[in-house]
């Protein structure tokens, strides 16, 4: 491996990397090396265009751009003397001669690399007395993104990102010099699965989510790293939360899994957290059949007393158990203390499939199917077979997968049982059948682990508190089988 | 990354089979396909007036690339149009040479002559008026280009009577 020296650091980098590359990977850039760059990133190819990254190598007589020099061995580079401060000073100069200076309405202020660099690199006056280039403040793009082209640096990551990440090529530049601009072809808008993280990797306000526009200021956000929780991949992001709320997902780099990346479809999940059709208190079955809210406490009561009395007429065969897997390691793991407390094996996970995308999107679209197979809730056909054989009474259900095809595909089988113990965060069918209903917790509720397709375990911690009674699964658990070895003290504690 | 997105398909018109054949001939020329999109887009413009939408998306799908990266390369040389030129283009330099010897002036007399503004067409199809950037005369400056061909050292009376002989 050659080594350089950077700032009187002896560096040991990566044979046939750029500088700003090596930096990155030994986790030096902007942190601890600080060279500013724009139109660079580290999962796109290089561009080399916004000509801010310069630095100063000894024996090279003019200055050259990190992000396309190959290190070399011996090589020794300076990024903080006098010539590239100038450098910087002067490309941000140009880099605002068209900038309309509009941060108080725009949605990237406060995580806008335009302003941290202006800030750090730029002049606190104009040179210039020439009007700025005006341009179009508002196009559509495509269904999810809204451009402000006078915003615009022309960096082209947005560009690279099109046809280099999902491959789909929708943007470009159009006409040159003073003139060039993105856009799409007529009648070729820019959507597809993954269009929204252009304005994640877009440096400045130019390009920002329909769905984040004008909500909320960012530094409002307190960002807590998070998971998607869409497919089995287990996307890394920074869930943001404000006002109680989660206000959007953004992709947290993690070049393990989703390098920094998130489709679409995952980014808006978050909105599942704040829906509508949340269940938001514990309600048990009364006599005339009619659900009444209850305590937490209560609702663990009844839940026990239904297995408890399962058990002492037909024995622990007849519990069984329906794992979610869009629950956690922690909660399963209590699922599984429980169901080897009861001394039944019956159980397993419902797991909705879809098409995978051959990027990111896994076929198994559930946060943590991998997990629920790992802690022994595998195919869920055994389960089905045997509620329908009449072989179960008391049905413990986290979650509603079992709904669909090519599950259950509705609840006329569970009508026949003694109980179904419904342990969930959103209203379902199931409640019409349920004669205990518990309101479960989202991961960003309630932290935890999740295992990912690849056998990965990755743990983030809760981002927000519900505003309604909803509890964790795993304490539910663990606290309805504190209920239950009350009375079956014959059972001997189960294998964590 | 290999991805299954793939951008959508696309109604596109039809070029010509001798077209299509000089095309082919051109990308025959080049270690790389795409090295032969800017002569495919003359051949295009030649033949048929401009190079509207639907027709880069054509060309677009011979060289297997997305319409907008054709769109790319048409935007950024001002000799292709996008849109349908009169019979006659009719082009005055407006570079710095040029425009020191009067060329702006000699620009608006056209304008007023044909009744027209910069970019546009006289109603009969007959003349395109516009400008353009240098066009290596500057030697002979006033210019202007009527087609392919250069015509120097002008001033307001020639300038008109060149374009009153046009058919
Ligand atoms: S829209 Fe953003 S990402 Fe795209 S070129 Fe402009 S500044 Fe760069
Ligand atoms: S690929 Fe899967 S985990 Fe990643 S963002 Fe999309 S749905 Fe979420
Ligand atoms: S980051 Fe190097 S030129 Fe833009």
């Amino acid at each position: 491996m050659p080594t350089i020296t950077v700032d009187g650091r002896r560096l040991e980098v990566p044979e046939g990397s750029t500088l700003l590359q090596a930096l990155d990977e030994l986790g030096l850039l902007m942190n601890g090396v600080d060279v500013p760059h724009y139109c660079w990133h580290p999962k796109l190819s290089v561009d080399g265009s916004c000509r801010l990254c310069q630095v100063e190598i000894e024996g090279v007589p003019k200055l050259q751009i990190a992000c396309d020099t190959p290190v070399a061995d011996g090589m020794v580079v300076h990024t903080t003397s006098e010539r590239v401060q100038r450098a910087r000073e002067g490309v941000m100069e140009l880099l605002l001669v068209n900038h309309p200076l509009d941060c108080p309405i725009c949605d990237q202020a406060g995580e806008c690399k335009l302003q941290d660099y202006a800030v750090d690199y730029g002049l606190d006056h104009a040179r210039t007395r020439e009007p700025r280039r005006p341009g179009r403040k508002r196009v559509e793009l495509g269904p999810t993104i809204v451009f402000d082209e006078e915003r615009c640096i022309l960096c082209r990551r947005c560009v690279r990102f099109c046809r280099e990440v999902p491959e789909t090529g929708e943007l470009v530049v159009e006409n040159r010099g003073d003139r060039s601009r993105i856009t799409t072809f007529p009648g070729t808008p820019l959507d597809n699965p993954y269009s929204m993280n252009v304005a994640d990797v877009c440096p400045v306000g130019a390009l920002t989510t329909r769905d984040f526009r004008f909500k909320v200021r960012v530094w409002d956000l307190d960002e807590v790293p998070g998971l998607c929780t869409g497919c089995s991949k287990g996307c890394n992001v920074h869930v943001g939360v404000a006002r109680g709320a989660v206000q959007r997902y953004t992709p947290r780099r993690n070049d393990q899994v989703n390098e920094t990346w998130i489709c679409d479809e995952g980014r808006l999940s978050y909105r599942e957290i704040g829906a509508p059709d949340r269940i938001t208190r514990p309600a048990v079955r009364d006599a005339e059949g009619r659900m009444q809210p209850v305590s937490i406490a209560r609702a663990i009561e009844r839940a026990a007393e239904r297995i408890r009395a399962a058990v002492l007429r037909e024995g622990p065969a007849v519990v069984a158990a329906l794992a979610s897997p869009h629950a956690t390691n922690e909660d399963l793991t209590e699922l599984r203390r429980l169901l080897d407390g009861i001394g039944t094996a019956t159980s397993g996970a419902a797991v909705v499939e879809g098409e995978p995308d051959g990027l990111l999107l896994q076929a198994e679209r559930a946060g943590n199917a991998r997990g629920a197979r790992d802690l022994g809730f595998g195919d869920p056909g055994l389960v089905f077979e045997k509620i329908r054989g009449g072989g179960v009474r008391v049905l413990l259900v986290m979650g509603r997968d079992l709904l669909a095809e090519p599950f259950l595909g509705g609840t006329d089988p569970l009508a026949s049982l003694d109980a179904v113990i419904l342990l969930d965060t959103h209203r379902s069918a199931l409640e019409q059948v349920a004669d205990v209903v518990i309101p479960g917790r989202m991961l960003a509720e309630k932290g935890g682990s999740m295992t990912n397709h690849a056998g990965l375990v990755q743990r983030v911690p809760a981002a927000l508190e519900p505003a309604f009674d909803a509890h964790a699964e795993g304490a539910v658990l663990a606290r309805l089988r504190a209920a239950l070895e009350l009375v079956l003290p014959a059972r001997s504690e189960g294998a964590a | 990354m290999v991805s299954t997105l793939v951008a959508q398909a696309p109604e596109a018109t039809v070029l010509s089979d001798e077209l299509r054949a000089a095309i082919d001939r051109e990308i025959a020329r080049f270690p790389e396909p795409r090295g032969a999109l800017l002569a495919a887009l003359r051949l295009v413009q030649d033949e048929l007036g401009c190079i509207a939408p639907p027709t880069a998306r054509a060309v677009a799908e011979i060289f297997g690339l997305h319409p907008a990266e054709v769109l790319e390369v048409l935007s950024f040389y001002n000799l292709f149009h996008t849109e349908p030129q009169g019979r006659h283009e009719v082009r005055v330099c407006t570079n710095l040479a040029c425009s020191l010897r009067g060329a702006r002036t000699l620009l608006r007399e056209l304008e007023e002559h044909l009744g027209i503004r910069a970019g546009q067409t006289t109603p009969d199809g007959r003349v395109t008026l516009g400008h353009e950037e240098c066009l290596g005369a500057c030697g002979y400056a006033p210019m202007l280009r009527i087609g392919d061909r250069y015509h120097e050292e002008l001033d307001g009376p020639a300038a008109r009577a060149l374009v009153d002989g046009l058919p």
